[in-house]
């Protein structure tokens, strides 16, 4: 009876994996085809695709846009997220409950409503259609990602740690660069990394505020979609894949994956 | 070096009070507990101290100087935690020399008294170890060396051998003890052990409800608690109620257990004809020819002595500390005597 439970649930686990991962399997493959569609399975082997893609001149602009716009929101998201994780941890339980809530907002919010009201917001003070206000947008988004990861790797500091520090002679900032500084690290790099990702994934967001005359990967990807269909945007697909499988590496190899989650 | 004088310590969460006017002190080089069931105020005053918490009211001065306003990164204490609170990410030799680091104390200097300390608590050698590899008795020991190394001017412990198992807590409890002496620095400690307490002290404060109900020598608290509470904490007793007393002089007493009349010690602050509480340890009775009858309920023998529950012939309960070579078995009629300079007369307040 077990062993035959036990089969049944291998069974079930493996189909979900399948319906998770084929889609990728098949994007990856039908950007490795040598023939001129998008189609499975490929017609011989070729990186001609890749190259396509590399080649042209829009989609080499918009990844660097993505990749410039990306690497902002992580510097910018860990920075501030550290700070409001503190501040977390230093309020009451049920002060915190509340500010936890407020700081996960736009999480719980549609992405398309915020993307308005930002829309809005920034036109109001002139950032609208600028990089700046297309930064901001990937702020907001990808903050609440950095924020739970930070608040979760806080959370593991035993605050003993820091009266420790403090009743030998350590200020507060010594305290947190020298104790929870360190013990924090893996928390600000997995949240770096979600922030990464969710900020190259934006489509809703960008595509409200995006730049007058710029593009982010997504969207070029959507505008080629509109009128092509060779295989260039499954490179494209397959090139993010790997850049966030890369991350999820660096991650595992700088602090193993199991203490950053 | 240190003198330590706490009075009207107060500290309120929200309608509870924790602390209700707290009075200690602690003389140069002495070490004094903190004694008490969990709740009852004592790591709330030691926090205090740490300056970890702020008291609502009351002074902590040390030397003269009241510290209640001092942060505690700039009060000097070396405080020992139960949980250890190692820096997990730090080896031992980062751990202890974390406080002369940063105080900036030159390398060399830092490396001289690094190597002291450790040598002090014996863990010499395993400098380079995280301390999530060594074990509870040797994180414990590190905690120590590290709040030693500052050289403090007051060391504070909070139930530090309460993680830890029975032999471990031996070993670690001398330590602290030898060390303690041999740095000659006062200490506060705080354990709900009266074991602990009694081996290590040279004053106990027995905390009651927020409250110090006795601080005194640990001879003096087992010997002549002031109320039923303290004596109850501090080892077993057997409490009779004795209203008749009478005053023959200051501080000795005239009370009466069935027929049998003695004379005890007891409290100054007793009022003639009050009630009042004989206190006996098991050990200040002992079964004899003649004296107080009694009635075996139940023997234990256990070596070295043997304890018997007796009751007395109205039906009052007692257990004493009998001598091992007396053959007694339940039901046995018996006398007890009574080592009236051992038994011990105090005012019957509500525990």
């Amino acid at each position: 009876m077990t062993a035959f439970l036990r089969s049944l649930s291998a069974i079930g686990l493996g189909l979900i994996y399948a319906f998770l991962l084929l889609p990728l399997v098949a994007v990856v493959g039908a950007s490795l085809t040598a023939g001129e569609m998008m189609r499975l399975p490929p017609q011989g082997l070729s990186l001609k695709w890749f190259g396509r893609f590399l080649g042209s001149e829009t989609f080499r602009e918009a990844l660097a846009l993505s990749l410039q716009v990306a690497g902002t929101t992580v510097l910018v998201v860990v920075t501030v997220a550290t700070l409001a994780a503190l501040c977390h941890r230093a309020l009451t339980r049920r002060l915190g409950a509340a500010f936890r809530v407020a700081m996960l907002l736009p999480l719980l919010l549609p992405e398309l409503l915020t993307a308005i009201g930002l829309l809005f917001f920034l036109n109001h003070l002139g950032l609208g259609k600028t990089l700046p206000g297309l930064q901001i947008g990937h702020v907001v988004i990808a903050f609440p990602f950095a924020f739970l990861a930070i608040v979760a790797a806080l959370e593991q500091v035993d605050p003993a740690l820091e009266e420790a520090s403090a009743s030998l002679g350590a200020s507060g900032f010594e305290t947190f660069r020298r104790v929870v500084l360190p013990l924090v690290k893996s928390g600000m790099l997995t949240g770096g990394l979600f922030a990464f990702i969710v900020s190259f994934d934006m489509f809703t967001i960008s595509l409200l505020l995006k730049p007058i005359g710029g593009n982010t990967l997504p969207l070029a990807l959507f505008d080629f979609l509109t009128y092509d269909f060779d295989p260039t945007a499954a490179a494209a697909a397959t090139l993010s894949v790997i850049f966030a499988f890369c991350g999820v590496v660096l991650i595992e190899r700088l602090v193993g994956l199991r203490r950053a989650f | 070096m240190t003198q330590v004088d706490i009075a009207g310590l107060t500290k309120r969460y929200g309608g509870t009070l924790a602390l209700d006017g707290v009075a200690l002190q602690a003389r140069d080089g002495e070490l004094v507990s903190l004694l008490g069931p969990s709740g009852c105020g004592k790591t709330t005053t030691l926090r205090c101290i740490a300056g970890f918490l702020t008291p609502d009211g009351g002074e902590i001065r040390v030397d003269g100087q009241d510290i209640v306003a001092l942060p505690p990164q700039k009060r000097d204490f070396g405080v020992v935690f139960q949980n250890y609170a190692l820096f997990p990410h730090l080896t031992v030799f980062q751990n202890v020399a974390y406080g002369l680091q940063v105080r900036r104390i030159a390398p060399a200097e830092q490396q001289k008294r690094v190597a002291e300390a450790l040598a002090l608590v014996r863990l010499t050698g395993l400098e380079s170890r995280l301390p999530r590899a060594l074990s509870g008795g040797q994180q414990q020991r590190v905690a120590l060396a590290r709040a030693l190394v500052i050289r403090p001017r007051l060391l504070l412990l909070d139930e530090p051998l309460a993680n830890l198992d029975a032999r471990l807590r031996d070993e670690v409890r001398w330590l602290i003890r030898e060390v303690q002496q041999q740095a000659g620095i006062t200490a506060f400690y705080v354990t709900h052990d009266q074991a602990e307490a009694m081996a290590l002290s040279d004053r106990v404060a027995v905390m009651k409800g927020g409250r110090v109900v006795q601080f005194a020598t640990p001879r003096e608290i087992y010997q002549r608690p002031a109320e039923a509470y303290v004596a109850r904490f501090t080892g077993e007793a057997n409490m009779l109620p004795a209203r008749p007393a009478q005053r023959l002089a200051e501080g000795l007493w005239r009370v009466a257990i069935g027929e049998t009349v003695l004379e005890v010690p007891g409290a100054t602050t007793l009022a003639e004809g009050a009630s009042a509480l004989l206190m006996l340890r098991p050990e200040a009775l002992s079964l004899a020819p003649t004296g107080v009858p009694a009635r075996v309920l139940a023997a234990a023998f256990l070596g070295a002595s043997q304890q018997c529950d007796v009751a007395l012939a109205d039906g009052t309960r007692l257990r004493l500390q009998a001598s091992p070579h007396l053959a007694v078995a339940p039901g046995d009629a018996v006398h007890l005597a009574v080592d009236a300079a051992h038994a011990w007369l105090m005012p019957d307040i509500a525990p």
